[in-house]
């Protein structure tokens, strides 16, 4: 057995690792493992600082190889932070027994769970469209929680606002311009981007920032500036308009696909001389990829319920117990106000996101080149960054983060810069010593991003992709991304 | 060789495939020998050859996918510029280089790529180097007193490698300046480095001139307007220009270019992978015409191919030929 500590909050932890380790070995000694398994296990003590998670306390993902047969290898999570050493051994066997059929390559399903899909990677899991439902119909949530999305941001209120950093980066696009001018390649229309407009807060505050600034200099390059307010939802786009009242004649509000900008403002490309996302990659689709003795596995996720909340969403609900995964698909399709009355369908909606939680199964990859990458990344790229990875870890994949980027880059002005603020993995290292998610934020899911892949696309694309810790607040866990243009 | 009205070519450059990418990394990582580098650049540029003529394009080049990018394979072979190997993570970046005394004269080598491409196709063959004022922009001078001595003295070198080229039966040569348009300020010294380059050199001589083409997107904008009055002085026969990504905004600066200059004219965006058709390229070139007369007209891409695909690089020209085609006929040529 290999035991991993994943995380560097030794202190905090709920058990230690003597405890886990103890708790192991009674199930070896009690026969509910045995000597083949033991020996391929590896036992993950991980720190996840998400209260709000999709895993239980104790975990079993089993592996399989890529013609679907159960390998020996296994594994069991541990959430350190949560386990409470008293349980742990009936936790562990009860994880045990739920991956069972799955460890022995049995088809029964556990009667524990309901599962809402069939495996596949979390890119594609129904995770997402819960998300996508929290985003389209925000103003339900926030009404049934009595609290705006910002408040439940670690802090309560996004670092995006921060008027420091603002400023900051107002002064960088002055000097771009002011740059620009004095080699008279400063185009008479001034493109600027900003893709998940939030509440419109930042925005508002950059453009009286660049106006005030623009007025004290002189410059004139205010009333030429044409600001676009992308987000893919029309309600958040309308609900950003009144805190840029003053600036309504600059800003247009274009509904687009974070992930290809491009589709929409094609016509724009090699124009914008400022694209800025915060917290918008880390809430793309993604999927995780585990190496093991430096092989490569997929992780695959099936999202489930645990029968005992079913039941008590069930009975809270007034929905049957053999009619809630149907229910969940028509929450999805068609909002919460399906069950007839608005509140209790957004009641039902939040109970079942609380309690939906992930079964995982790791699949080897047999040949890189077989591997769904995302746009820009090739299999030779990333054989020549795993080359210096650990050859244990595991690590996001970031594909939307990677498509998002990566079609946004053509938008760019030959000058001009892309900023993003988000939570960044910028080493590999790094997924060695912390939890990186997926979590849970309120409805939406919060995932890490891994800045690595980020500037390998990027150097490829011609840029060279920088992380900067936002110091404007202590404590932070936020970085910004921005670009050079790579010689 | 007689060309036909409305000649097509490329800028220089073709696909540059992806296995060729891994192979020249695997060299620089000593994976492989520098002779089997060499077959491998010579099975390639034997292949861009048969797709440029297959496609049916009137004038050929090698391709240049011997070179890494459009600086180091001259850099590496001009003597008296020191170059830090080490500085390299990919192949397609550039090398440090640096000069710390004057530039003694010394043969390129480059014939030997003009003779093989010659070898290999019957079509009209055209080769093309990078110009000093581009060269400049990306040497080190730690010697000369000014950029422009610098470039005026990469000129002199170059300018009997040009001379070696015609007796190696280069007709065309194109000078590659794409720095240009980074740097107008330097348009009046660039273009007497440019014009030192072809002093005496027997050949037709092209100036390529665009807004960057590095990792396939636009180093710069602006407009052609910089390059007048000076460019007039250049002692060159053709300028060829990006103006199909850019919608052909500035062709009508080109209006004041008198005879017998002629003008290459991109119709091909090769920033982009969509592929035009026949009808848009003849579009473009129609509307060059109301600029340029047809007798004075090349049909070009806009920069290299190198960061296309091959399929797409292919379809595009393909494209090209055919709108060429449909011009042709309307003239009546």
């Amino acid at each position: 057995m290999i035991l991993q500590l994943n995380h560097l909050q030794g202190k905090q932890a709920g058990a230690s690792a003597q405890e886990v380790v103890s708790a192991v070995y009674s199930l070896l000694q009690d026969g509910h493992l045995d000597d083949s398994q033991f020996a391929n296990l590896r036992v993950h003590l991980d720190w996840v600082q998400y209260r709000q998670n999709f895993r239980e306390v104790v975990t079993v993902t089993p592996c399989v190889n890529h013609r679907g047969e159960t390998s020996p290898l296994m594994e069991i999570h541990v959430d350190a932070r949560q386990v409470v050493p008293c349980v742990l051994r009936e936790q562990l066997l009860c994880a045990v027994a739920a991956a069972r059929p799955a460890i022995h390559g049995e088809s029964g399903r556990m009667q524990e769970r309901i599962y809402l899909e069939e495996f596949s990677s979390f890119r594609n899991s129904i995770a997402w469209q819960f998300n996508k439902l929290y985003w389209h119909r925000l103003a339900d949530w926030e009404k049934a929680t009595g609290k705006g999305y910002e408040q439940a941001l670690p802090g309560g209120k996004s670092d995006a606002n921060h008027p420091e950093a603002i400023a900051d980066c107002v002064a960088d696009f002055w000097t771009l311009l002011r740059d620009l001018e004095t080699k008279n390649q400063l185009p008479p229309e001034i493109f600027a981007l900003e893709i998940g407009v939030g509440l419109g807060t930042r925005l508002q505050i950059w453009l009286d920032r660049f106006r005030d600034l623009d007025a004290e200099r002189g410059t004139k390059y205010y009333s030429r500036v044409k600001f676009l307010l992308g987000d893919y939802s029309l309600a958040t786009l309308d609900r950003s308009r009144p805190a840029l009242r003053d600036h309504l004649d600059l800003c247009s509000f274009i509904v687009l696909d974070a992930l290809d900008p491009g589709k929409t403002l094609s016509f724009l490309r090699h124009k914008i001389l400022h694209v800025h996302l915060t917290n918008v990659y880390d809430n793309l689709p993604d999927e995780e990829f585990a190496r093991r003795d430096g092989r490569l596995h997929l992780v695959q996720v099936r999202a489930y319920l645990p029968q005992s909340e079913a039941a008590r969403i069930g009975k809270a609900c007034d929905v049957p117990i053999r009619e809630i995964n149907a229910t969940i698909r028509r929450l999805l399709d068609a909002g919460p106000e399906f069950l007839g009355d608005r509140a209790r369908g957004v009641s039902f909606w939040q109970e079942v996101w609380s309690a939906v939680r992930l079964e995982e199964r790791l699949i080897a990859v047999e040949d890189l080149p077989d591997v769904e990458l995302p746009a820009g990344l090739n299999p030779t790229h990333l054989e020549e960054i795993l080359d210096d990875a650990p050859s244990d870890f595991r690590f996001h994949m970031s594909s939307g983060a990677l498509e998002s980027f990566r079609n946004t880059l053509p938008l760019l002005h030959p000058r001009g810069f892309l900023q993003v603020q988000d939570i960044f993995v910028t080493s590999l290292q790094d997924y060695r010593l912390g939890f990186h998610g997926p979590g849970k934020l309120d409805g939406s899911i919060v995932n890490w991003v891994n800045g690595v892949l980020l500037r390998e696309v990027g150097e490829r694309a011609g840029y060279d992709v920088h992380f900067a810790p936002f110091r404007y607040r202590e404590g932070s866990r936020t970085s910004i991304l921005y670009t050079t243009q790579r010689e | 060789m007689t060309l036909p009205i409305l000649p097509t070519t490329v800028v220089g450059s073709y696909s540059m495939p992806g296995w060729l990418e891994r192979l020249k990394t695997e060299y620089f990582a000593r994976r492989i020998s520098r002779h089997d580098l060499d077959e491998v650049h010579d099975t390639a540029v034997k292949a861009a050859i048969k797709d440029q003529e297959v496609a049916g394009l009137d004038i050929v080049t090698d391709g240049e996918l011997r070179r890494d990018n459009l600086i180091d394979y001259f850099v590496e072979r001009l003597p008296g510029v020191d170059i830090d190997r080490s500085s390299k993570k990919f192949y397609y970046d550039f090398y440090d280089s640096s000069v710390s005394a004057k530039l003694p004269m010394a043969p390129l080598g480059l014939a030997d790529d003009f003779r093989f491409l010659r070898k290999f196709t019957e079509r009209e063959a055209k080769f093309c180097v990078t110009g000093p004022h581009s060269l400049t922009k990306r040497i080190r001078n730690e010697f000369y007193p000014t950029e422009e001595a610098l470039a005026m003295d990469i000129a002199r070198v170059m300018n009997l490698e040009l001379k070696e080229l015609v007796k190696a039966g280069a007709k065309i040569i194109q000078i590659d300046e794409p720095y240009f348009s980074g740097f107008p300020d330097d348009i009046s010294w660039g273009i007497n480095a440019l014009n030192a380059l072809v002093e005496g050199v027997q050949a037709t001589i092209a100036v390529h001139i665009c807004y960057g083409n590095r990792y396939g997107k636009p180093s710069w904008e602006g407009s052609y307007r910089y390059l007048f009055p000076k460019i007039l002085d250049a002692k060159i026969h053709q300028l060829t220009l990006e103006f199909a990504r850019r919608g052909g905004e500035d062709l009508d600066v080109f209006k004041q270019l008198p005879a017998p200059f002629q003008l290459g004219v991109g119709v091909i965006d090769v920033k982009t992978q969509a592929v035009e058709t026949p009808h848009v390229v003849a579009e473009r070139i129609r509307k060059a015409l109301e600029v340029v007369p047809a007798e004075r007209m090349f049909i070009l891409p806009d920069c290299g191919c190198f960061h296309l695909p091959r399929d797409v690089a292919f379809a595009k020209l393909c494209a090209m030929v055919e709108g060429t085609k449909i011009v042709r006929k309307e003239l009546g040529k």
